[in-house]
């Protein structure tokens, strides 16, 4: 059981800009990702459009596997900027290693 | 009947045309079309049989026009599709060639036999059919269409908006108009609401405008507390029986009121506009109407004690409930307050009361499911959430969807909107509603949880932790059964009043001379309830323009001759005042005989099949008609 977090906006905040939410979970980031791995990235997208901050944690390392090479943003049709996320999150990762 | 002898120095001088159709290959693919024709031109009473490629067409009903013209024929069998295509069609090209349109017979060669049948079994069952009709046509009269007076004035049952909109809408094409309101007051549902979606109009000044010019205009008088106890009639000249008495319903809102009871023409917030005192002491009065407009509207659907915690937690309210809390708290604030508590967090739950599944959702208790949806509510649950995430920014939104349905121009912007303004969407499978329970767990000081499995998460259990939860409600149809038990209304499977199509003749009743206006008739948002309401008035305006009213001449004749008045007929007959008996003079003597009121006459033949003096018949449709088709029908040389 996943527990929503209505407040894991803010938490992110410091890391990535906050375009989560305009993500309608279509599935063209995943269906465009050369790494065609299970529903990377859209399922770290929706993990932080509930908060599910166990599950992001939990599966960290998907998130290296990234390429950055651009193609989910370039065809996200909610301009919600996928690449730049998994950047975020990376960034969010890193620093709630250290503290813990 | 009546003429049998003349009739029978007549039939032997009369000259059938016969038209049979290919429809293009529609019919000749499977039936030999000249075979059919070389068959029924051997038929005594047929004078000429011509076939064509589309006889719906210009040449084909020219051809049908110069033979009656020239007298080649005077009675017309058109053997081509179902007659609910073209009969008119080639009446009409008939009475433009100067005949009676009711000289013609339909034989339906496609439906009941290219469509169905193939290879010399379609070939004689079409020989068959046409002959037949050949053989009735020989036997037609011509027919005068009934024509009823109609009195130039409509009534509106239904004070909502699009009573509201048919009644100034008739007025404004020079109808007088009776509305008839069973409440003290006018707006309907719409004056349980605020700001309407997606435009964000105010629905007390939708409310107060419309009224207004109701209220205003000389040629429209307003009955509240009013309602229909008697209908008798038929277009053209319905009486109904309306008693006006001190309201029994919305006591609460009528306590509102208080002290603003002068207040006539003003709009009482969830209330709607007041016309005026109540009666204190019952009052009936009778209204004479040329045409009945139906615009009784809808109910907002009642979640059981139990759904989703409906009754069991206070932290569960409808949509119409937060809509009100909304209008009524204005104050400014990072969080709503709802009942005075800071609303941190809340979910709004899609689709309670429509969409019901057999088997899924339980029956209501009159053993029914609201199956249908509901098609306003996404868009004003999002209307809601947007204004939520706009005003109070500290209040976060997670919506529970089934699908999330927001048609119509401007609607699919606001669940554009909500996305941007951050509310949480989690969708759930018809079979697996999401629950709603008291927190005990997490985060201890949210009361209540909704758990759901969401296959927008890849089917994962989710919890969220909420401070209240919003059941967004549909709609159902108002109980109007003493209507339609009146009236004899037909009503769906979804107990919404059913129209005659819902395409071709969507605001017309098969009763002629009733319409349907609005939400009575299916979900409708206010801008599509203005359109029925308008159109609704302007069949009403056509159906009066004129000053009388023209119906099908197909009903029960009486040879006064042969009746005895055994009453036989007015018993079986279906249609309440059709027939009667009554005392005439006849030779000198005053005696019993069945009377027929056309207009009211459904042409069922109920009458025909229990008279014992075969002294009653359809017109149209008389025994020796029908004596020769099956005569004709069970010849062996048709078909040879």
């Amino acid at each position: 059981m996943a527990l929503l977090n209505p407040n894991f906006a803010e938490e992110m905040e410091p890391f990535t800009e906050d375009t989560a939410l305009a993500c309608f979970n279509c599935g063209t980031c995943t269906a465009i990702c050369p790494l065609i791995y299970e529903h990377f990235p859209r399922k770290m997208i929706r993990y932080i459009q509930i908060g599910a901050k166990d599950r992001i944690l939990e599966n960290a390392q998907e998130l290296w596997r990234c390429l950055h090479c651009g193609l989910c943003t370039q065809t996200c049709p909610r301009e919600a900027n996928p690449g730049e996320i998994i950047l975020g999150l990376k960034r969010f990762v890193v620093a709630n290693w250290r503290r813990s | 009947m009546v003429d049998e002898n003349k009739d029978k120095e007549k039939t032997s001088k009369r000259k059938v045309g016969v038209y049979i159709c290919y429809c293009g290959g529609n019919i000749s693919d499977h039936v030999d079309v000249e075979k059919v024709r070389e068959r029924v031109e051997k038929q005594p009473e047929v004078a000429v049989v011509r076939t064509n490629v589309f006889m719906c067409s210009d040449p084909g009903q020219e051809m049908i026009m110069e033979d009656l013209k020239n007298g080649t024929i005077d009675r017309v069998v058109v053997a081509s599709c179902a007659p609910s295509l073209h009969e008119t069609t080639f009446r009409g090209a008939i009475s433009r060639a100067g005949g009676n349109p009711y000289i013609y017979e339909h034989a339906n060669i496609r439906e009941q036999v290219s469509w169905v049948h193939h290879g010399d079994k379609a070939t004689d069952k079409a020989t068959r059919l046409v002959s037949m009709a050949a053989a009735k046509a020989e036997q037609l009269k011509p027919l005068e269409s009934i024509r009823v007076e109609a009195r130039k004035h409509a009534t509106v049952i239904g004070g909502g908006i699009a009573g509201l909109r048919a009644a100034k809408d008739l007025a404004d094409r020079g109808i007088k108009v009776v509305l008839l309101e069973k409440s003290p007051f006018l707006g309907g549902q719409l004056a349980n609401l605020d700001r309407i979606a997606p435009t964000g109009d105010k629905a007390a000044e939708l409310v107060s405008d419309l009224a207004g010019q109701v209220l205003n205009d000389d040629s429209i008088t307003v009955h509240t507390c009013s309602a229909v106890e008697n209908f008798e009639g038929y277009v053209g000249n319905f009486k109904l029986g309306v008693k006006k008495q001190p309201p029994e319903m919305d006591q609460e809102k009528i306590k509102q009121l208080g002290a603003k009871d002068e207040a006539v023409g003003e709009f009482i917030p969830f209330a709607g506009i007041y016309n005026g005192a109540m009666p204190s002491v019952p009052e009936e009065f009778t209204v004479e109407t040329g045409v009945i407009i139906l615009a009784t509207g809808f109910k907002s659907y009642m979640p059981y004690k139990g759904e989703y915690g409906f009754g069991e937690y206070e932290q569960v309210v409808t949509l119409p409930e937060l809509i009100r809390s909304m209008a009524e708290n204005k104050a400014a604030g990072n969080l709503m307050e709802y009942n005075g508590r800071k609303i941190r967090s809340m979910a709004m739950i899609h689709c309670v009361g429509s969409r019901q599944i057999p088997g899924i959702h339980p029956e209501n208790e009159g053993g029914y499911l609201n199956e249908y949806c509901s098609r306003t509510c996404c868009s004003a649950a999002l209307n809601s959430s947007n204004i939520i995430r706009t005003s109070y920014p500290g209040t976060r939104i997670f919506e529970f969807y089934r699908d999330i349905r927001t048609y119509g121009r401007g609607q699919e912007e606001l669940y554009e909107d909500a996305a941007r303004n951050q509310v949480v969407f989690l969708r759930f499978d018809d079979d697996a509603s999401p629950k709603v329970a008291r927190n005990t767990s997490h985060s201890g000081d949210f009361p209540l949880t909704v758990k759901v499995k969401d296959t927008l998460t890849f089917g994962e259990d989710v919890e969220a932790p909420v401070d209240l939860v919003v059941l967004v409600t549909g709609v159902e149809p108002n109980n109007v059964s003493d209507l339609v038990e009146m009236m004899k209304l037909p009503v769906g499977t979804d107990r919404f009043l059913l129209e005659v199509h819902p395409k071709l003749r969507p605001v017309e009743l098969p009763i002629s001379g009733i319409l349907l206006a609005g939400t009575c008739q299916a979900p409708m948002d206010v801008g599509e309830a203005c359109n029925a309401a308008g159109a609704a008035a302007v069949k009403a305006a056509a159906l009066l323009g004129r000053g009388y009213v023209e119906l099908d001449p197909f009903v029960a004749l009486v040879d006064l001759e042969k009746c005895k008045g055994t009453g036989d007929c007015v018993e079986a007959c279906l249609s309440d005042g059709a027939l009667n008996i009554v005392e005439i003079e006849l030779d000198g003597q005053t005696v019993k005989r069945a009377q027929v009121t056309p207009a009211l006459c459904l042409g069922c033949g109920a009458c025909v099949g229990v008279c014992p003096e075969n002294a009653i018949e359809v017109a149209g449709w008389t025994l020796k008609q029908y004596e020769a088709m099956v005569d004709r029908i069970v010849a062996q040389e048709v078909a040879a």
